[in-house]
């Protein structure tokens, strides 16, 4: 049997200060092709896991292994490689918001340039036609040139869904990318990340708050619960008994439509 | 879609009434604010452009200075034509700032033969003054132009060196780097700043061997300043909290009160639009010879008595008036309600508006005795009139340590009173 | 449970070395006080009844270099007598009452279990702290080596067996009003004293005020009617070497506004590098960035605390007195430190968002600055860089004095020659200059924030 694509080993995270622990011995492993949905309660480590795949936040212990590769001993400019092709989607978009759209795409393209051509701003004429091609992929081609923060915000969140793209990535990250959204518009921005999966087989890793969606878009879903890995199988595995141990007693369900 | 013209509104108030003539007024107000802040904006940068090229080329060609070449008319008329024409004919800097641009019918492209009009018509449109508040324009409407809003879209702009706004800023950068650097660096003070490092060295050389046997005598000086800014500060208080009430808009409100309000706003004003240190000039002639400490002091308080009641009243017209009304609402005095009611919400910022005030006399202080107000700056002077430099260096690093000390000092407490009791956090730190 | 043969040796041991340090600061506060009280008595004592010297205190009230400066000398031995002698009183205070120092940082002496403190163990505090503050630099080094707060206790804590703590208020008491307390007392004490004191230091004398109003009369009345016939027209009489050129009023109020644009110019082009340097969320990620960050920090607060006016006199000396590029380069160099530390305020609270972002797309250093922080920071920047040269240009009217070059020149030329109503004209134009540039970059601040 060839290894996963993703293999998680004892992934623990401490935070120094308070002595909060985010992550408890965590071991799973995802296969390429996936989309994986991570649901839990707020603070309940999702975040945690999906920084810690790309070192935005440093692990305590345990390893990540990316294709093969244990990402937690890479030096910081080997991690820049390994980061160009992980796209991250995030819960506030994370646009710079004084930027053109195709500035916000073309920034994707980051990792790939040499330093003194994007501190001068001279992105390709390849990159350029890419970032509209991108942008069209999502419905913003007509937006090109407008500032960021002019956007509603599923167009932006469909900027950062481009600017995954211009990264050309082999795994998607996306720490709750709907939960700034209303309903209609996280049906959309959810599309656009299946198609993401299913036509360019990107591996996705997504948080979401909402089962409904996680039913709906993954293939397979986990669960944390106080950082500590507590569900593991495919959507239908759970049941109302499953929805209570994760969410705690109190908690119903809310659909999405 | 909406065209840019149902902005206007065509019903016509009744100019007949005084409420119509109003309305009409108001709706005019607003029209010009956005019709003419763009025009004049790009009026005086068009003037700046012009009098910053005659003055940088007089200055550099005949060392002299000129503000236009031209006589005056000439140059009042050539910035309104080109202003006019830039308008008509391209996207101004004003109406890129506000974000408009001149579309026609349905957001069409003009042509040039709509432009021409527009840019002759412009002349004679400023006249119906009155009807501008509800109807567009004359030039606009028989152009069949209008100023809409300028949308943003898919097209790639132009870029910066294709745009006339653009080669404008460029123009008025470039203008403005070459006279300000013409005019204060001329080519004989480069020759000095590189070949006259040595007399800079002795000062350097000063600053790093001060005379240590100094520092008793400079330090009494120190305290002298020190005490001029306390005294300003202290008596400053003292005075601004009572005048304070006076000059808050919101505790004034009988005629006699308002009277008492708008004379004190305008003197305080005009006090502080002063710098202290023509005060200290001023008062150095009143007091006589030999009293610089007590002059300096005079200085810094009439400054801190202005600046102090200024951002007094306005934290009194802060206030919130609900404790206010509660305490009126049991019954209580104007006293109480004083007491009770406003006193407890403005005591920490004024605490922390006079610890500011306090750092600021600080500084001023040392600047004060400059001119011979006293204190340590006043020593300064002296020294360096008789080019004692390692004496002067000591007074130089005290004058630095204290002006850190202080301002550390004052922005922590400042802290401290808007936060809240220190106590408070220490307790529940060490419960927790 | 008594303190000698107590388990738990925590109890009088300072919590942390935060409350260590706040005690420190509150007995250096009790310390200026009562040090402050000592040297202003003994300095009013000699001001209105002292004789040439008494016992160590020289007081020269006929030499008029020792009147200029002070009159109060004190022979070396006094000084350490005055400095003993205010330690003893400091800790007499804090051992037997609840000192400022204690009540400022919520401190008070407190026994085993917040139990109460009697006589003797505080006069043990009294004798034993002189031994005590020999050891306790020891003491302290050896516990930052230990990384914990001396377990025991200071000596004197330790010997007594009780310790300064965290005040509790009983809650069934209610608390004293301020004007009974030790503080209230002490309070109005330093007050009247630092006015009283005030008084004397500064030579405060309102007679003069009132005997030599005529004088001021005149001045007043000179500058109220200020001379307009060198506004535009330059001045004849009026010549600096370093100008070569005719200056009237208005040449040399636009000299200075320009002077103050080119410092605010060139300041802000170092400052603008400088501050991302100096920005605690860019540097401090590892031990070369947070040497780097503390040595930028510490440039832009000393050179911030440097004056301008003693800039230019450097630069006067060196580029020559009253040329305008002596003026300029010193408003240079408080510019570079004041707009630096402005500057990376801005940058240490800009949105960690696109940062993150970039950093994910695996972006380096100075994408993450190229891309994420400097389109954040730009309005801010222009607005503060607005805000600066406003502030210049007040500076660059005054700097004159010390041979900076600009307005001031002619102002306090025609104050040597007395011309008052020409000064009057200068310091109008001052004011219109000032008051309209202030309204201007007001708006303007308004518009970008």
């Amino acid at each position: 049997m060839s290894q996963p694509y993703l293999r998680f080993e004892n992934l623990t995270k401490v935070y120094e200060r308070g002595q909060v622990v985010a992550l408890k011995n965590v071991s799973f492993s995802v296969e390429k092709g996936e989309f994986l949905v991570i649901i839990g309660l707020s603070g309940s480590g999702k975040s945690t896991l999906l920084r810690c795949i790309n070192r935005l936040i440093e692990p305590s212990a345990g390893q990540i292994f990316v294709d093969g590769v244990d990402v937690t001993q890479l030096s910081s400019a080997r991690m820049r490689r390994v980061r160009r092709k992980i796209g991250m989607i995030f819960q506030h978009f994370n646009l710079i918001n004084r930027s053109t759209v195709l500035t916000n795409t073309l920034s994707g393209r980051l990792g790939y340039m040499s330093a003194w051509r994007s501190l001068l701003g001279l992105f390709t004429k390849e990159d350029k036609k890419l970032a509209i091609q991108n942008l069209a992929r999502v419905g913003l081609e007509d937006k090109a040139y407008a500032r960021a923060d002019e956007l509603s915000g599923g167009q932006q969140q469909r900027v950062g869904i481009a600017r995954a793209l211009m990264q050309n990535p082999d795994l998607l990250l996306t720490d709750e990318p709907v939960s700034a959204l209303d309903p209609a518009t996280s049906h959309s921005v959810m599309q656009y990340l299946e198609q993401m999966n299913q036509e360019d087989g990107v591996t996705v890793l997504a948080s979401l708050h909402f089962l409904s969606l996680a039913r709906r878009y993954g293939t397979r879903i986990i669960a944390l619960k106080g950082g500590e890995l507590m569900f593991d199988g495919s959507p239908s595995e759970i049941d109302e008994a499953k929805f209570k141990e994760i969410y705690g007693d109190e908690a119903e369900e809310v659909e999405v439509r | 879609m909406r065209s840019p013209a149902d902005d206007f509104q065509y019903q016509p108030p009744n100019l007949l009434t005084l409420e119509g003539f109003g309305e009409a007024l108001g709706m005019l107000r607003k029209r010009m604010a956005e019709r003419l802040s763009p025009f004049f904006l790009d009026l005086v940068l068009v003037a700046i452009l012009w009098v910053l090229i005659t003055y940088g080329v007089s200055w550099i060609v005949w060392k002299e200075v000129h503000y236009s070449l031209v006589p005056t008319w000439v140059f009042l008329v050539g910035i309104l034509e080109t202003v006019a024409l830039w308008e008509s004919f391209g996207q101004s800097l004003g109406y890129r700032v506000a974000r408009k641009t001149l579309l026609g019918e349905s957001r069409a492209k003009p042509t040039f033969r709509q432009r021409i009009v527009y840019y002759l018509l412009f002349h004679i449109s400023v006249f119906p003054i009155i009807g501008l508040a509800w109807k567009r324009p004359l030039h606009e409407r028989i152009s069949g132009l209008s100023v809409a809003h300028n949308v943003r879209g898919g097209e790639k702009p132009a870029p910066w060196y294709r745009t006339s706004s653009g080669i404008l800023v460029a123009l008025l950068m470039a203008a403005i780097l070459a006279t300000t650097f013409s005019v204060t660096i001329e080519s004989d003070t480069w020759r000095r700043f590189l070949a006259n490092p040595s007399k800079a060295g002795r000062i350097f050389k000063a600053l790093v061997s001060p005379d240590f046997s100094f520092w008793q005598d400079a330090v009494f000086k120190l305290i002298e300043t020190i005490y001029m800014a306390i005294m300003a500060t202290l008596i400053g208080v003292l005075v601004a909290a009572p005048l304070s009430f006076f000059a808050a808009r919101n505790l004034t409100r009988t005629p006699v009160a308002r009277l008492f309000y708008t004379l004190i706003r305008g003197i305080l004003s005009f006090f502080r639009s002063i710098e202290p240190i023509v005060w200290a000039i001023v008062f150095l002639v009143w007091v006589g010879p030999g009293r610089n400490p007590f002059a300096g002091f005079l200085a810094l308080l009439i400054h801190s008595i202005a600046d102090l009641t200024k951002l007094y009243s306005e934290r009194l017209e802060s206030i919130e008036t609900g404790p206010v009304e509660a305490i009126t609402a049991t019954g209580g005095s104007w006293l109480s309600v004083l007491r009770y009611a406003v006193i407890p919400q403005i005591i920490n910022p004024y605490i922390s508006f006079s610890l500011y005030r306090w750092d600021i006399n600080i500084r001023m202080s040392t600047i004060v005795g400059l001119v011979g107000g006293g204190g340590i700056g006043q020593l300064l002077l002296l020294l360096l009139r008789a080019q004692r430099f390692s004496q002067a260096a000591i007074c130089v690093y005290l004058i630095a340590m204290l002006v850190w000390g202080i301002d550390t000092l004052s922005s922590r407490l400042r802290r401290y009173y808007e936060r809240g009791r220190i106590i408070q956090e220490e307790v529940a730190e060490e419960s927790a | 449970m008594s303190a000698k043969n107590s388990g738990n040796r925590w109890q009088y041991a300072p919590s942390s070395f935060r409350s260590l340090w706040k005690r420190f600061l509150g007995f250096m506060l009790d310390w200026s006080i009562v040090y402050y009280f000592l040297h202003a008595s003994m300095y009013l004592y000699l001001v209105f009844w002292g004789s040439q010297t008494i016992a160590g205190w020289n007081y020269y009230k006929n030499d008029a270099y020792a009147a200029f400066f002070n009159p109060l000398r004190l022979d070396s031995w006094m000084w350490w007598l005055v400095l003993g002698g205010t330690l003893l009183l400091v800790v007499l205070l804090r051992s037997f009452g609840r000192s400022l120092g204690q009540r400022a940082f919520g401190f008070s002496l407190q026994g085993v279990e917040r139990s109460f403190v009697n006589a003797i163990q505080r006069s043990t505090r009294v004798i034993v702290f002189p031994i005590s503050i020999l050891f306790s630099p020891f003491q302290l080094l050896t516990s930052v080596i230990r990384k914990r707060p001396p377990g025991r206790g200071l000596l004197h804590d330790h010997v007594s067996g009780s310790s300064i703590r965290t005040y509790i208020h009983p809650s069934g008491l209610p608390k004293k009003r301020i004007w009974f307390t030790q503080w209230g007392w002490i309070a109005i004490a330093l007050l009247s004293l630092t006015i009283f004191l005030g008084w004397v230091i500064i030579d405060a004398n309102l007679g003069v005020l009132i005997n030599r109003t005529d004088e001021a009369r005149r001045v007043f009345m000179d500058i109220a009617t200020p001379d307009f016939s060198h506004f535009a027209v330059p001045d004849p009489v009026f010549y600096q070497r370093a100008y070569p050129q005719m200056f009237s009023i208005i040449n040399l109020m636009v000299l200075t506004v320009l002077m103050a644009l080119a410092a605010t110019l060139i300041g802000a082009f170092f400052a603008f590098p400088l501050s991302f340097l100096g920005a605690r969320n860019l540097m401090c990620q590892n031990r070369t960035g947070y040497v780097v960050y503390s040595f930028i920090r510490g440039f832009f607060n000393l050179f911030r605390s440097i004056e301008t006016l003693i800039w230019v006199i450097v630069f006067a000396v060196w580029i020559g007195y009253g040329n305008p590029f002596a003026g300029v380069m010193a408003l240079v160099i408080h510019t570079i430190a004041a707009l630096g530390k402005l500057y990376s305020e801005q940058v240490e609270s800009i949105d960690s968002g696109p940062i993150e972002a970039i950093l994910a797309t695996g972006g380096s250093r100075f994408q993450i600055i190229r891309f994420g922080v400097i389109p954040q920071i730009i309005p801010s920047f222009l607005a503060f860089t607005l805000y600066r040269w406003d502030i210049n240009v007040r500076m660059a009217t005054i700097i004159a004095l010390v041979g900076g070059g600009g307005i001031g020149d002619l102002l306090f030329y025609y104050r040597n020659q007395g011309d008052w109503s020409q000064v009057g004209a200068v310091v109008l134009a001052m004011i219109a200059v000032v008051w309209t540039l202030d309204y201007i970059s007001g708006r303007v601040r308004e518009r970008i924030a």
